[in-house]
């Protein structure tokens, strides 16, 4: 009915005590659901940051590494056979391990980071460390860090960019922090040092240099990521996994999501916040439609149709849905922006991701004003008499 | 007129409940109604007034029989029909109900959209029904801003704004003071007669009686004749006053009736006579002035009666057959208690003497 009257909208503003409770109600579903959501989202692009920022098409790594930070080891003979096959253009050998980190500033306060090994003379790392800087961790304990890592590590950047040298304690061990480059923390991880391979083996005396974390394979260009691997994978023994970059971040989001409770608790969060929200518009609904039965009842003895009555009903669903959103989206860009900065975490508002909450608020909403709708069916327009 | 009436209903019938709990309320109603006729429908609650009015209204469908509205069959009629039907039926109920939210105009639109009239055909149609019920300065105000007459007149002109042809008004005045009940249902009469729609009114309320074209009078869901209302009504109204006040209401009887003889003595009543006859009465008896017009046309009533019987009697020409089956009548009164008395005998004889009667078939009394 194209130019009618917005009953529904109408009587929801007639109320506005109500419609006011209906709208906080659901922001609050609406920040509920975006704050989950966005923490599984952040959850799982940081935990393969590291995944994305190295140079390589495939990835070799022990069958028992099931997540990134608490790899084992497996031969590096491994790796080296394959930069026989065709296509292959190199192989980066890498080693990696959580060590302990002494702040620079207040040694007495040592925290666990991740120190990564890498031979220098392979392009593994490319993409995250300038040439210079390939350079500097050639030169004995010297180490760069992850600048976006916890403030807990010290004020290395400060101190850098104010051109002091910066010397901290790893493992007792004292380096040189010769440089810094971007990462960022994730649920696992509070920051990192990339140094060269020796000097990784300096740090943990206890590591053979045969015996290695991960091994990055990159192919010459032009070359079928998935064929190269079938091919590998045929002619070399089964002790070891060779995954593309693909399936090498969904080994790790697969552990950090069904493995750990943490992928699980925030998917349940996420469905709490629409169970809530899905509550509070019904109830909402069921009153408005409660208290409007007579008036419903009297539509109806005048000839209007139930089909009209439920677009009524829905309609305020949708409005609902529609106000209860905006200002729980602003709400959670607020909590993601201050979270961002606390935690280092990744947490920003996509368009996608805010589009996918508005379709599960309206989706929420609609579904409420369904179960609301049960309700209209006792409207009997011979009782209205 | 038969077949193009608005209305027409043959041996409805309706049960509410299954089985064992079924329970008739509407037995083989039959009644026309016709463009322009306003018919009130009346009778004690329970008695399935509102029954017959959702039926008429094509708010449930009917189970047996026919109802027939606007030429259309509703017996068994499916949901479609019954929408179809509601959209041509104007409806005024008892307490208004208007929509809460909406202002007056927009109340009124709700019924206009129904018949797709949109725009500025729309508005001017809201904008001269509400002049006709006098609402036209509170066309932007809210229900809850309007008093209850105003209200009732705000349910009317949504009820008239898309000119049914069928008006159906459930008890319009019953959340009404005096006042503007009557004024709500002269708006519809008035309305009504200019629009030509036929109108059924359901009342309790009496005094609108008058309004109506036809009444109708339902009593346990069987349509009864007015005159058996009406003389019902009144033996239970005169058995009433017996036992309330016996003193009072045989003196004002007999007062009552010395003063219609004297009022029929010319051969007619004159409105003053009837004028300062009520004052007469109302100086007499300390009852209220409804009781006392009541016993008054009672009585004129009567002498009415015997004054006419004389020369209508004659002009019949009563036979021999007439002439004695109203002797014998006279004679089974008066042996009724056991035992003819003089006194008995003495007033048959002056009966037949005054109606001129043959006492040749006079029975030997004993």
């Amino acid at each position: 009915m194209f130019g009618s009257i917005p009953l529904g909208w109408l009587q929801l503003k007639a109320q506005k005590l109500r419609l006011v409770a209906a709208i906080m109600g659901i922001t609050f579903a609406v920040i509920l659901i975006f704050v989950q959501l966005e923490f599984r989202e952040a959850l799982f692009v940081s935990a393969v940051r590291y995944h994305t920022a190295m140079d390589y098409d495939l990835a070799m790594l022990s069958p028992k590494t099931d997540f990134m930070v608490s790899s084992k080891q497996f031969p590096r003979a491994r790796l080296y056979q394959t930069a026989g096959f065709e296509g292959v253009e190199s192989a980066t050998a890498v080693y990696m391990r959580l060590v302990s980190w002494r702040n620079p500033v207040d040694p007495s306060n040592a925290r666990n980071i991740l120190a990564i090994g890498f031979d220098p003379a392979e392009p593994g790392f490319n993409r995250l460390l300038n040439a210079e800087q390939i350079e500097t961790i050639k030169i004995p304990d010297q180490v760069v860090l992850d600048r976006r890592g916890r403030d807990e590590y010290g004020p290395v950047r400060e101190l850098l960019d104010a051109g002091q040298p910066v010397s901290a304690e790893i493992n007792d061990r004292r380096v040189a922090v010769a440089g810094m480059y971007e990462v960022g923390t994730s649920f696992g991880l509070d920051g990192g040092v990339i140094t060269s391979d020796l000097n990784f083996l300096r740090l943990l005396p206890t590591r053979k240099k045969s015996a290695i974390d991960f091994g990055l394979i990159k192919l010459e260009p032009g070359q079928d990521a998935s064929e190269v691997q079938a091919r590998i994978r045929e002619a070399i023994p089964k002790d070891v996994h060779l995954l593309t970059r693909q399936e090498f971040m969904n080994l790790e989001i697969q552990y950090w999501n069904k493995t750990t409770p943490i992928g699980y608790i925030f998917a349940f969060g996420a469905v709490m916040g629409l169970i809530v929200g899905l509550i509070i518009v019904y109830q909402i609904l069921f009153a408005d439609v409660q208290d409007h039965l007579k008036e419903y009842a009297t539509l109806k003895a005048m000839g209007y149709t139930h089909g009209y009555l439920r677009n009524v009903v829905l309609q305020q669903a949708v409005i609902l849905g529609v106000l209860g959103f905006i200002p729980g989206m602003g709400v959670a860009h607020l909590v993601f922006t201050k979270g961002a900065d606390a935690t280092r975490l990744p947490l920003e508002m996509s368009a996608q991701s805010a589009l996918a909450v508005f379709a599960l608020t309206v989706a929420m909403c609609a579904g409420s004003g369904m179960m609301a709708l049960r309700k209209l069916r006792a409207a009997d327009p011979a009782e209205v008499f | 007129m038969g077949s193009d009436s608005r209305i027409a209903l043959e041996d409805v019938s309706y049960s509410y409940g299954k089985g064992a709990l079924e329970k008739q309320i509407l037995f083989d109603i039959r009644t026309r109604i016709d463009a322009g006729q306003i018919v009130i429908l009346t009778g004690p609650s329970g008695s399935g007034k509102t029954t017959l009015l959702t039926l008429i209204g094509a708010l449930r469908s009917a189970q047996k029989g026919s109802v027939k509205v606007l030429g259309r069959e509703l017996l068994n009629a499916s949901e479609k029909a019954l929408i179809s039907a509601r959209r041509q039926i104007g409806y005024i109920f008892q307490s208004h109900n208007l929509l809460d939210s909406l202002t007056i105009h927009q109340n009124v639109q709700m019924a206009l959209q129904l018949c797709g009239v949109k725009g500025q055909d729309a508005r001017s149609r809201i904008v001269s029904v509400l002049e006709r019920v006098g609402l036209t300065e509170h066309e932007h105000k809210y229900p809850r801003e309007l008093s209850g007459g105003q209200k009732q007149r705000a349910g009317i002109a949504r009820a008239l704004v898309s000119r049914p042809q069928i008006v159906l008004a459930d008890e319009p005045t019953a959340s009404l003071d005096k006042q503007s009940g009557r004024d709500v249902v002269e708006l519809i009469q008035d309305l009504a007669r200019e629009d030509g729609s036929a109108v059924i009114l359901v009342t309790h309320d009496n005094r609108i009686l008058d309004i109506a074209d036809r009444i109708l009078h339902l009593e346990d869901g069987r349509m009864k004749s007015l005159s058996e209302v009406v003389s019902e009504g009144t033996s239970r109204m005169l058995n009433l006053l017996e036992k309330h006040d016996p003193d009072s209401a045989n003196y004002l009887a007999t007062f009552s009736f010395a003063l219609a003889r004297i009022a029929y003595a010319d051969g007619e009543v004159h409105d003053s006579e009837r004028e300062e006859m009520r004052r007469i009465l109302h100086e007499v008896a300390r009852l209220q002035a409804s009781e006392v017009e009541f016993i008054m046309e009672l009585s004129m009533m009567l002498k009415r009666t015997k004054s006419g019987l004389d020369g209508r009697i004659r002009s019949q020409a009563l036979d021999e057959n007439r002439a004695e089956h109203f002797l014998n009548s006279l004679y089974a009164i008066a042996r009724a208690d056991g035992s003819v008395s003089a006194e008995e005998l003495i007033e048959i004889d002056a009966i037949a003497a005054e109606f001129g009667l043959a006492q040749s078939a006079k029975p030997t009394p004993g």
